[in-house]
């Protein structure tokens, strides 16, 4: 019985990693640009697709393709924000730039249909099926392993980047304060602009990594947006470290959640949690330092 | 004299013949609406109903049928209530078809029907399981697919009786046609005195099946898993089954059971994790009738990839209406009638004979078939 | 947003212009169901009709109220299915299933409210939002009860009303049903209005524009938000019963998250905080897509097209677009007390 419930606790890291994937970018955005993005999770797709076309119909190598799909999420970014967002957030509403991202996200998803259609690819890297016996009767897939590895890796370079280097002191200010980060001769649009790029990226590389997991069809992003967002409000808005424990807790639950109930119920319990936090400890996991929406 | 009445008669005989073949070119068309999602995810139904349908379409205009022509229009109909609904009755006030082929989704069928008795236009369907759509008796309503209780209580016997199974975990997606299929699975096995393990129903957008088949695998011997989701979940869950040593594929002993939802051409992609799939395949594109033959060949030919089951349903109902036709069948009323005395006719998808409720009750369009180490198909013979 | 804009935007004050609009709605509604006669288009009016009590009661919500709703399909559905079990399974008369189910969407608002009242801005819309994912999920998975995926069929519509005198009316055609639900739809756009108009509708443009202030101001926030939620969802409570009533068919899939997306789109395009803007916006987002119905694969591309550009180039949404249509031409503005 142990080993179940010890495998299934290594489920639930790697659920987690995967959310953390697709959470990173989104705090990240909302961090600094303090808004939401329900686009991001079809940037997510698009990687996941790019990824597979460089694979499969390319006949490139599955790691090279990580790199293309984040390449190819963080042209997407730049051009979503360069068209969309920037121009909006001249007018200093928060609500429109989130109606701007429902409105891309329904283009990106319906042009995805178009272009792809809505019969699942088969998406499979060398890893997704290569199993490494753990002992105790359990086990990992070595395609999750490389998300977890990838997954440390990122978020470590990009605290790294975050605290060490000036651009990433720049965002912090930013974030913190545009105004007075405008007043330090900070240019705030063209570090949004970076944010976003860097977050989009993310997302594109996220979609390679999870394409062979996922269930590929320009749909695919949405299965795990919804959820992203809750975690990023459990760890707190913009918050690095808070969004990785949020997502790993997320993924635990998630696969406790299976073994004893009907998986159907995780939703409910998973945003039951949700709106406890919001009703408890507003700011996340964490406390953030910044004091606005309490 | 004669001269002019020659030409008098010519000249009427030509403009007989004019008269007659415009007449021919304007009236003798069967018009059918072809009702089903091409938004959305349920994109996945339409966009294979519409491969399948125009290849019929464009085999028999080349002859027509008694001097008809076919035409099909399409109308989105999101595989949901309202917007089938509306598409419904978008086909029915302006194209104003003969007949209607759709939907996919159980509940979007369910809730068009009522539509189409009112319009008194038949409505043929190959896609929804629910029974439901046949049992009450509709007069309008046709199904030329075996309904879940065809297939959930002939599949659990037979795991029962020819498998030996005594132990079994239900898995299906929360829909309406997941949920009805896996309740009669274990109505039908828990009724002939084997057992259910564990009722497991999950999301469409459910991804990683590994906690899932970690929780079966912890459940003991299990001796089958009726599976029932589409190919894109469906793959998700083999491969996981497999890595958690559950089905024979991992070096388990759980064999899966499937039925026709998953498309020939599912193995290929699972690998060898769908060692031993046990399955209701409708459409076995290795069928060796002439009409099976023609049909892969020329699906081939048009779309450059193999023919599904949906593709190969959405044919066959064009050739049960050309069938109807070829009968005497030239409107609404007369199709329904026609179709409902259809008798000896055999599409790609096995034959096709109604009862008194408009289900078709042949059940050779159900083969089973297993998947062996190679990936190919054994054919189990069990219908 | 200043108020003075605000009042300007929620259209004519003067009580004589706003009669002629009232009277024009009426004989618009009244003449619709004779200018399209077939069943694809009534439906597409009754749809249209339900869309509107649903943008307005959010546009009450979030533009009056200021509070960032992102969740409002699953009052939509709450009122759908209570008042559907109701009848189905306690054989309540439709009207009484009808008020219960709207006092049942109305609760739940206010509970969303009392408990998010703390939150404002991204917060509150994410709450909302997992709140929606909580009531969906709840349709689905609690099979016993709301029958889940399976579906309920064969929902009746309204009984038929029988006044002594004259021929029965069965809200079986659709012209009635038409009737019935865009009088409702007009009903409570008469309430929201006097609402808006009503020293109400000043605290609340008090509370969205500046909380803090009108705290200090001795208003109590907490209670009025509740009370706009309150309001806006029994609106969307009400829209539910109908809409059981007249498709006949119920699923949980009806009143997924997206749907709420929809009808914020509605508002917003419509133009948020004026009451009339979610009005435009739900007829347009209505029809649009079914006007669409004949670009066939590219029908949604141009949804989401048309959507982010209404964004981009129009925030204030059609009303703003049409004061500016107004104001090119140089027609004087309606002679009130809020001078531009």
């Amino acid at each position: 019985m142990s080993s179940v419930l010890l495998q299934q606790t290594i489920n639930g890291i790697v659920f987690g990693s995967l959310y953390v994937l697709v959470a990173l970018g989104l705090t990240l955005i909302y961090g600094v640009l303090v808004q939401i993005n329900f686009a991001h999770a079809d940037v997510v797709t698009i990687g996941a697709f790019a990824a597979y076309f460089f694979t499969f119909t390319l006949g490139g190598n599955y790691l090279a393709s990580i790199a293309v799909a984040l390449v190819v999420g963080a042209a997407l970014g730049w051009l979503v924000n360069a068209t969309i967002f920037a121009p909006l957030r001249e007018r200093g509403s928060e609500l429109l730039p989130l109606i701007a991202t429902i409105g891309v996200s329904i283009l990106l998803q319906n042009a995805m249909l178009l272009w792809f259609g809505p019969i699942p690819y088969p998406f499979d890297s060398p890893y997704s099926n290569e199993v490494i016996r753990l002992g105790g009767g359990t086990f990992i897939t070595w395609q999750n392993l490389i998300i977890i590895i990838v997954s440390t890796l990122t978020i470590a370079l990009l605290y790294a980047f975050m605290k060490f280097t000036f651009m990433g002191k720049a965002l912090r200010a930013v974030a913190q304060d545009r105004e007075t980060a405008g007043l330090m001769g900070i240019n705030p649009s063209q570090l949004i602009m970076v944010t976003f790029v860097i977050a989009s990226a993310l997302a594109g590389m996220g979609g390679a990594m999870l394409g062979p997991i996922l269930v590929l069809t320009p749909f695919a992003g949405t299965s795990v947006i919804v959820k992203a967002f809750a975690i990023v409000i459990i760890g707190g808005f913009g918050n690095v470290e808070g969004t990785i424990i949020a997502g790993l807790l997320v993924g635990l639950i998630e696969s406790y959640a299976t073994q004893l109930v009907n998986p159907g119920l995780i939703d409910i319990i998973v945003f039951t949690l949700l709106l406890l936090m919001l009703a408890f400890r507003p700011t996340g996991l964490i406390a953030e330092k910044r004091e606005e929406n309490v | 004299m004669t001269k002019r009445a020659i030409a008098c008669l010519g000249m009427a005989a030509m403009f007989g013949l004019f008269a007659a073949t415009n007449v021919d070119a304007q009236d003798k068309v069967i018009k059918i609406g072809g009702l089903f999602p091409m938004s959305g995810p349920g994109a996945y139904f339409g966009a294979q109903d519409k491969q399948g349908i125009d290849l019929a379409i464009e085999q028999i205009n080349k002859t027509g049928v008694n001097g008809y022509k076919f035409e099909v229009q399409y109308e989105d109909s999101a595989c949901s209530p309202l917007p089938a609904t509306q598409a419904a009755k978008r086909l029915l006030d302006q194209y104003k078809p003969h007949i209607v082929i759709g939907e996919e989704c159980s509940d979007a069928t369910l809730a068009v029907m009522p539509v189409m008795e009112q319009a008194k236009v038949p409505l043929l369907n190959a896609g929804s399981s629910s029974i439901r759509v046949t049992e009450p008796g509709n007069p309008w309503t046709f199904r030329i697919m075996p309904n879940e209780v065809m297939q959930g209580v002939d599949i659990a016997t037979n795991a029962y009786k020819r498998l030996n199974a005594r132990t079994a975990v239900l898995l299906y997606e929360n829909t309406n046609a997941g949920i009805g299929n896996a309740k009669v699975f274990g109505d039908t096995f828990t009724k002939l005195g084997g057992k259910i393990l564990a009722d497991i129903g999950f999301g469409r957008d459910v991804n990683d099946f590994t906690a899932i088949a970690t929780r079966i695998a912890g459940l003991g011997k299990v001796d089958v898993i009726p599976t029932y989701t589409l190919e894109g979940q469906g793959l998700r869950i083999t491969q996981a089954l497999a890595q958690a040593s559950v089905t024979k594929g991992g070096g388990g002993q759980s064999i899966q059971l499937g039925t026709i939802w998953l498309p020939f051409g599912f193995e290929q992609k699972a690998g060898k994790a769908a060692l031993g799939y046990v399955r209701i395949v409708q459409f076995d594109p290795t069928d060796q009738r002439d009409v099976v033959k023609n049909f892969v060949q020329s699906f081939k030919a048009k779309y450059n990839q193999d023919p599904t089951h949906i593709n190969a349903h959405a044919f066959d109902q064009i050739l049960v209406i050309a069938d109807a036709v070829r009968r005497g069948a030239t409107d609404a009323q007369s199709i329904r009638d026609r179709m409902a005395a259809t008798k000896d006719f055999s599409g790609v998808t096995g034959s096709v004979e109604f009862d008194k409720t408009n289900q078709n009750i042949k059940m050779d369009t159900i083969h089973y078939m297993e998947t062996l180490p190679d990936l190919s198909w054994k054919a189990l013979g069990w219908n | 947003m200043s108020s003075q804009d605000h009042a300007a935007l929620a259209g004519p004050t003067h009580r004589l212009s706003r009669g002629w609009w009232l009277l024009a709605a009426v004989v618009v509604i009244a003449l619709l169901p004779f200018v399209f006669q077939d069943s694809y288009w009534r439906t597409n009016l009754i749809v249209c009709a339900l869309n509107v009590m649903l943008a307005i009661g959010l546009n009450f919500i979030l533009g009056f109220a200021g509070q960032l709703n992102l969740g409002h399909s699953a009052f939509y559905g709450i009122g759908a299915y209570v008042s559907t079990l109701l009848i189905i399974k306690l054989g309540l008369p439709f009207w009484a299933a009808f008020v219960v189910g709207i006092a049942a969407a109305g609760v739940a608002g206010m509970a969303l409210s009392i408990f998010a009242v703390r939150l404002r801005g991204h917060y509150l819309a994410i709450a909302s939002l997992g709140f929606a994912v909580i009531v969906h999920q709840v349709l689905v998975n609690w099979i016993s009860m709301t029958q889940g995926p399976l579906g309920l069929y064969g929902i009746r519509p309204p009984p038929d009303i029988a006044l002594p005198g004259l021929p029965v009316i069965s809200f079986g055609n659709s012209a009635n049903m038409f009737y019935l639900v865009a009088g409702f739809a007009l009903l409570f756009y008469l309430l929201l209005d006097q609402l808006a108009r009503s020293p109400i509708g000043e605290t609340l443009t008090a509370i969205r524009e500046d909380e803090v202030s009108a705290s200090s101001l001795g208003i109590d926030c907490t209670a009025w938000k509740v009370f706009a939620f309150g309001v806006g969802s029994a609106v969307a409570g009400a829209a539910g019963a109908f809409y059981a009533s007249f498709v006949g068919t119920l699923v949980p899939d009806a009143f997924i998250i997206t749907e709420s997306f929809t009808i914020l789109a509605m508002v917003i395009v419509g133009g948020m905080g004026s009451l009339s803007g979610p009005v435009w916006g739900a007829i347009l987002l209505t029809v649009l897509p079914e006007v669409l119905r004949g670009f066939g694969d590219l029908r949604f591309i141009l949804y989401g097209a048309a959507l982010t550009l209404v964004v981009l180039f129009m925030p204030g949404g059609m009303v703003q677009a049409a004061q500016t249509l107004r104001a090119r031409i140089g027609r004087s503005t309606p002679a009130t007390g809020s001078g531009r």
